[in-house]
Order: C-alpha cells, then sequence, then structure tokens
C-alpha cells in the first residue's frame, strides 16, 4: 500500500533553533495517525511544510509520492488542512468562503456550491452558510475549520488540534465525523494535547519531542511499555513482601501496606493470574483485586521527560 | 476546465467581490477626492490660469488625476489584500491550495488592475461633468490604461510581500507613490520648468505615464508615447515576474 506521508531526515532551523532535526516517519494510507509531543515539539512545524506554509531546511517530504516542494500542485491537491490557529477569510460569508477553497482546488463553481452545503450539514452549521466567520461562536468555529478541511474531499486530513478548547459534546461529535471519514477511507494525520483522544482514535501514534521521533507505535503497544498497577487487598497482613520478581521479569516492583499489596509490572493484565497463583501457594487469601492499566498520557509524560533529560545532557556538554 | 482556469476564476472572483461589495471604502473616496479636485483647481484656480499646452487647465490635469486615482487604487488594492491577507493568515486558504504561483499572482494582479481601471473610468466621467473632454487616440488610452493599472498591481503586490506593519502600507502610498505622481507632470506642464529640472524629471516613470494618457485623451504629449509605451510595457512584465519569483520563493508569506 502507498504511503500516505514519506518523510525521511526531514529538517527545519530557525536560526540556531532546530526546529525539527532528522524526521523519519511513515503514515500509511487510509490510517488514522497521531502525532503527539509537548509544545514547541515540532508538531505544526511538521504540517505546515506537508502544505506549503513552511519551507524545509533539509530532507525529503512526500504526500502521496508527490514532494512537497518539487510536486507542490499534486501534494496540496490532496490534503485538506484544519489549523490550529484560525486562518479564514473574513470578508465573506462562510459558504462563499468554501466555495473559493473549493475552486481553489479545481472544482467548478456549481458543484463547489453543492459541496458547501453538504460539509456545512454534515458538520452542523448549514444554518449558519449566510454568516461571516466573526460572528460565529468558539465550537462553531471549530466545526467549520473541519468543514472547510472537507471542502476539498481531500485523500489526507490535517487535523492540528481540532478539538481545542471545545466542550465534551461537540468533542464527541467531531470524533464521530472524522472517525466515519477514516472508515470511508480518508487517511487521518491528528495531532493533539487531549491524550486520549490519540487512545481513542488513532491506530498509530509518533511521539514528537525536540525536533525529534522518539517513538512510534500504536497507543496498546505505547500502553504496554508502561508500568500497569495490580491491587491485591489480602484478608490477613502477609508477614514478609512476597517477592513475585523472580517469578516473573515483567514485575518491577512490590509494595506492601498491611493487607494491601501493589504488584507494578509490564502487562499488568498478564502478570495478574500469575500474582494470583503464587499468593494462592503461598496461602494467602484475596479479598479483592483490581489491575490499574497505565495511561498513554502516563508513557507520553515519561518519554518526553526521558528527552527533556536528553536535551539538557546534551546542552550541558 | 483545468485546476489552474478554475482556480484562477475562483481567486480573481474573489478578489473583484471584495473591492465592488465595499464601495464605501473603494470607490467613493475617489469619487469626493476628484469631485473636489475638479472644483477647486479645474474651475476655481483653472479659470484664472493659462491655457497649457493648447488646451485649458482643467482639461489639462484631467488625464493626470485618472492617473492618479488608476494607479493608486491599483497598487492601494493590491497591497492590502496581500498584507491583510498574511496580516490575518487567510491568504494560507490560497496559499495551501493546488494553484501555480503564476496563477496566483495573475490573479491578485488582475483584480487590482481591475479596480484601478474602474477608478480611471469614475475620474474620467466626473471630469466629463466639469469640462468637455473627448478621447483623440482611444486605443493608446487603452494601452496606456491597461499597462499602469498592471504596473502598479504588480507594485502593490510586491509592497504588500514587503510590508509588516500597517504603517509601511501607508508609507509606500503617501511618501512614495503620492509625490511622484505629483512631481508626475500632473498639475502643470514640463515645458514650466527650467532645463535642469526638466532633466531630472525625466527620471521620474510618472511623467511617461501622465503623458501617455494625456495622449490617449487630447492627442498631445511632451514625451513619445510609443517609446513611453514600450519602457512601461517591460517594467510591467519586469514586476510580474519578480511577483511570481517572490511567491515561489515565500517571500514574506513562508517560514
Amino acid at each position: 500500500m502507498e504511503a500516505a506521508i514519506e518523510i525521511r531526515d526531514l529538517r527545519k532551523s530557525y536560526g540556531d533553533v532546530q526546529a525539527l532535526d532528522g524526521v523519519d516517519l511513515t503514515v500509511p494510507e487510509g490510517s488514522f495517525f497521531g502525532l503527539l509531543g509537548p509544545n514547541g515539539a515540532g508538531k505544526t512545524t511538521f504540517i505546515n511544510i506537508l502544505v506549503g506554509l513552511v519551507r524545509k531546511t533539509g530532507g525529503e517530504a512526500r504526500v502521496f509520492g508527490h514532494g512537497v516542494e518539487d510536486d507542490y500542485r499534486e501534494a496540496r491537491d490532496h490534503i485538506g488542512l484544519a489549523p490550529q490557529e484560525f486562518n479564514v477569510d473574513r470578508f465573506f460569508p462562510i459558504r462563499e468562503v468554501l466555495e473559493h477553497k473549493a475552486g481553489y482546488h479545481g472544482v467548478p463553481p456549481g458543484e463547489a456550491g453543492d459541496r458547501a452545503d453538504e460539509v456545512l450539514k454534515r458538520v452542523g452549521i448549514y444554518d449558519k452558510r449566510d454568516t461571516r466567520f466573526d460572528w460565529l461562536s468558539g465550537g462553531m468555529k471549530r466545526r467549520f475549520m473541519l468543514a472547510r478541511a472537507l471542502i476539498t474531499d481531500p485523500d489526507l486530513l490535517i487535523l492540528d488540534e481540532p478539538t481545542a478548547g471545545v466542550d465534551v459534546q461537540l468533542r464527541h461529535e467531531l470524533w464521530e465525523t472524522i472517525v466515519d471519514l477514516n472508515q470511508q477511507g480518508t487517511t487521518i494525520l491528528l495531532t493533539t494535547h487531549y491524550i486520549e483522544e490519540a487512545e481513542r482514535l488513532c491506530d498509530e501514534v509518533a511521539i514528537l519531542d525536540s525536533g525529534r521521533v522518539v517513538d512510534v507505535a500504536s497507543p496498546e503497544e505505547l500502553m504496554d511499555r508502561g508500568t500497569d498497577d495490580i491491587a491485591v487487598e489480602l484478608r490477613h497482613a502477609p508477614t514478609a513482601v512476597p517477592d513475585f520478581t523472580a517469578v516473573d521479569e515483567r514485575v518491577e516492583s512490590v509494595d506492601l501496606d498491611g493487607t494491601r499489596l501493589v504488584v507494578t509490572a509490564h502487562q499488568g493484565g498478564l502478570v495478574a493470574p500469575e500474582v494470583v497463583r503464587c499468593l494462592d501457594e503461598q496461602g494467602h487469601e484475596i479479598v479483592d483485586l483490581e489491575i490499574q492499566r497505565t495511561s498513554l498520557e502516563e508513557v507520553f509524560v515519561e518519554m518526553t521527560r526521558q528527552g527533556e533529560g536528553r536535551a539538557t545532557a546534551e546542552v550541558s556538554q | 476546465m483545468s485546476i489552474d482556469t478554475t482556480g484562477f476564476v475562483s481567486l480573481l472572483r474573489r478578489e473583484v467581490l471584495r473591492f465592488v461589495r465595499r464601495p464605501r471604502n473603494t470607490f467613493v473616496p475617489p469619487f469626493i477626492t476628484n469631485v473636489l479636485y475638479f472644483s477647486v483647481f479645474g474651475v476655481i484656480l483653472g479659470e484664472r490660469i493659462d491655457q497649457i499646452a493648447g488646451v485649458p487647465y482643467i482639461l489639462f490635469i484631467l488625464p493626470g488625476l485618472v492617473v492618479l486615482g488608476a494607479i493608486s487604487n491599483a497598487f492601494e488594492n493590491a497591497s492590502f489584500t496581500i498584507f491583510h491577507g498574511r496580516w490575518n493568515r487567510y491568504i494560507e486558504e490560497v496559499l495551501t491550495s493546488p494553484l501555480s504561483y503564476r496563477t496566483m499572482v495573475s490573479a491578485y494582479v488582475l483584480a487590482a488592475a481591475i479596480r484601478g481601471a474602474i477608478v480611471g473610468v469614475l475620474i474620467a466621467l466626473i471630469g466629463a461633468f466639469f469640462t468637455s473632454v473627448g478621447v483623440a487616440r482611444p486605443l493608446y488610452l487603452v494601452a496606456f490604461a491597461v499597462v499602469i493599472t498592471l504596473l502598479f498591481a504588480g507594485f502593490g503586490v510586491a509592497g504588500g510581500l514587503w510590508a509588516d506593519d500597517f504603517d509601511d502600507l501607508t508609507m509606500l502610498n503617501q511618501f512614495i507613490l503620492r509625490p511622484l505622481v505629483f512631481f508626475g507632470g500632473v498639475f502643470y506642464s514640463l515645458n514650466e520648468l527650467p532645463a535642469t529640472v526638466q532633466q531630472v524629471s525625466l527620471l521620474n516613470p510618472m511623467i511617461y505615464m501622465v503623458n501617455g494618457v494625456r495622449f490617449g485623451f487630447l492627442g498631445v504629449s511632451e514625451v513619445d508615447p510609443n517609446a513611453s509605451l514600450a519602457v512601461l510595457g517591460t517594467l510591467t512584465l519586469g514586476i510580474i515576474v519578480a511577483d511570481i519569483a517572490l511567491f515561489r520563493r515565500g517571500y514574506g508569506l513562508t517560514d
């Protein structure tokens, strides 16, 4: 299958600041791909290089096989972008803004009008079609950004913080629309600060930190790299802390507080039966057991904290 | 239709609608200003001034006022739309589209030139209300009108890319464009200047524009209209090619 985005050794510097420092990334066609990273990690720079708003300093960036600078017209024709910052034409009612945008992509006038109506209905702001962007509420503005990205019927939909500042209900509605598009074959590239969003929606995520890709994996794989807590409530307090590290190498630590035993381990769901079996063999009676899965957010914070440490070490060298 | 043709028409339409729908900002100001110019300079002062180049003073200044209005509006339209689009970032709607840089520049320049031409016609009509005016050389008039509006639309695009602030746009218009026009023979004849000043004045490109349009209206010119047309035409082509190169480089548009 062709890659929707193919990135090799992508670099961007602003004077001494290295915004992107040799990024390698492949986003498969049809995937729902997340780009996570703290502020200043280079996510928006990365996106802006794809759509032609930032010039790369080095490396290669291709969209459906088209170089974003040499074949910029073909590359841009595949992309629909909903940026984080509002960048909408304030002079015209939103329906006309959509018609213009469709026209720039070669959609004839009659069809552009039909498409504008269709996407406005899809995001639920058709009754505001004759209103100018400035007069829309915050939530409607976010909906419109998605409508504008969809007007050209893109193969690759890039969403930069699409649900920033919207309420829970709207966030869920937007998720539903995006998932629906992905199921119809549109490749989605999503950046978000809501890790739950990535956990819930993405097939694969890349963690970007200080202009570098720290890791690329599915949310489940990333969560497996974190540690889960298996909390066991015993009938009677043990006289010593049971040693599970020798039983299963995935166990990281064991803490005992009275009758409450907490085993910290990778892949806690798989380790738990082993813990139960051992406790049973040692004659302990289990009253309650709970597995607290690590969240993607915890893994993300841990990974980017390691990045901070690395960056600090590099600076001090 | 290809992407370029449809895209060009869409961007041109957007640009034209922007100024057509805001006549209070685009057409009413030059209308009022030129009614005042013709009233004060043409009628009140003009009656006390002898003929210049064989024509009444009000008729002499009419082509210059047409040029002044046409190029100011062409320049202002292009520089404003580019700068305002950058300022509010909605120019990104165009920049992220598959349009070629040549198509983007062509649409911006042509739309601004259309506004300049409309204002030029408006001023000529105001002049016709105050005095009897004909068109001695219509082909020359059209050719000069096309070239000078395109030229200043082209300059406007470059200005809009260069400006970092609204003050920069005001500076271009008030401190560069307007003095060049006022010293470009709009209100006086070159023959009335001392010989040295006459020679220096010939370095001002406005002299050729004003005289070219004057030749179109009145059939009289103080410089060779064909040479003027050739020089202005070359300049126009040059600035449009430069605009396309600036867009391609992303000057003022991309990081």
